[in-house]
């Protein structure tokens, strides 16, 4: 029971960060501030969602079920890795091309 | 011309778009092909090739020639890359630049010229600038071990779970290209070169290939695994299971050496010494 809540929690919160990082990725003015959800909360939205489903499968408690839960947490240690170098290396393309990052006033792009 | 080549598009398009509307609808259950063939499949898989999953039994084993000759397709495009791309190597070298490692001053050969420098102390340098950027190149160096063991496990864990030969070997060959787009391509030359990419898609055909002549030779048909149970200490059906994991790890040779051997022909303009 508590298991569960916990899981819904996790759930929830989860897609409420890709909700925003969708959002954001809508809404921002520029390339620079639209890569900034993109990075940060899909990758901490995929965290909570696996999360939850390793809480989930964990119960009951055998050596099998632990060891799927160790792998879902390797996807969230490589998705930690690679997403936020790929949204690096994509600004920092973009900043090499010499594409100005958005101002105050400016119009959206 | 123009307007000739848009009405044979158009016909051509049109008949096209006749021709579904005589499909048996999407997922018909009455449809000839899952009425026989299908079900055939599905139902005698696990008991005559002790495969779980039988998308790999089907593309391996009953439709074994399917699967070879697309895997020599693979090969024949590789091929047709190198000879459109490849630049013989000139008698003169081209112009090159050489950095001092511990000065950072940069040296420029021209064209022709021969220099014999301490390759210790001088390292070879593009003649673009490229960026080099520690993170990217940090992350992709820690994470390319483990893409690499991952398409080994699609490779060999096919049998049982989605996978293969070509989806494993798509994962190898993009390990090898994601160190060349994150470092240099001197450096993925370094680890794979033109000879080994090349050797490698004609031996990934040769194995597949070979599978078959050796069941032929065996005294069954071709590419009849079966066969390899006089080799194998095991029955006939796992000796079909045994010809199929032999059968995806030629098909992976061949996708990985493929797909690095067209890369570094298209990234380096088929001259194999600068690139990306």
């Amino acid at each position: 029971m508590v298991i569960d809540l916990i899981v819904i929690f996790c759930l929830a919160v989860g897609l409420i960060f890709f909700a925003g990082g969708t959002l954001g990725l809508l809404r921002f003015p520029d390339f620079y501030s639209r890569l900034h959800p993109a990075g940060k909360l899909d990758t901490m939205g995929s965290f909570l969602i696996l999360l939850g489903s390793a809480i989930h499968q964990l119960f009951p408690l055998t050596l099998s079920t632990v060891l799927s839960g160790l792998k879902l947490m390797l996807i969230v240690v490589f998705v930690f890795l690679a997403s936020p170098t790929a949204t690096h290396a994509i600004v920092d393309a973009g900043f090499r091309a010499g594409l100005e990052p958005w101002k105050k006033g400016d119009p959206r792009r | 011309m123009k307007t000739l080549g848009l009405i044979i598009v158009g016909l051509v398009g049109a008949v096209l778009v006749s021709a579904t509307v005589n499909f048996p609808p999407f997922g018909d259950p009455e449809s000839p092909a899952s009425l026989h063939v299908s079900p055939r499949y599905l139902e005698k898989t696990l008991e005559e090739t002790a495969v779980p999953n039988a998308v790999t039994s089907v593309l391996a084993d009953y439709r074994g020639f399917d699967t070879m000759f697309e895997t020599t397709v693979i090969f024949c495009a590789g091929v047709a890359c190198f000879l459109l791309l490849r630049v013989p190597r000139r008698r003169l070298p081209r112009p090159r630049q050489y950095r001092h490692r511990l000065t950072g001053l940069t040296f420029r050969i021209k064209e022709g010229g021969e220099v014999f420098l301490p390759l210790r102390e001088f390292e070879p340098v593009d003649s673009i600038w490229t960026p080099h950027d520690f993170i990217i190149e940090k992350v992709c160096r820690y994470l390319i071990p483990f893409i690499q063991l991952f398409g080994l496990y699609v490779i060999a864990h096919g049998h049982h779970s989605p996978g293969g030969g070509f989806q494993g070997g798509v994962i190898l060959g993009a390990s090898i290209i994601l160190l060349s787009v994150s470092h240099s391509l001197r450096t993925a030359l370094k680890r794979m070169g033109e000879k080994i990419s090349a050797l490698f898609s004609p031996v990934g055909v040769f194995i597949f290939a070979g599978t078959g002549v050796l069941c032929l030779g065996l005294g069954y048909r071709f590419l009849d695994y079966q066969a390899l149970a006089t080799l194998l200490p095991v029955g006939p059906i796992m000796a079909r299971s045994y010809g199929i994991l032999l059968v995806e790890v030629g098909v992976g040779m061949a996708v990985m050496g493929t797909m690095v051997w067209i890369f570094k022909n298209l990234a380096s303009r088929g001259r194999y010494d600068e690139g990306l």
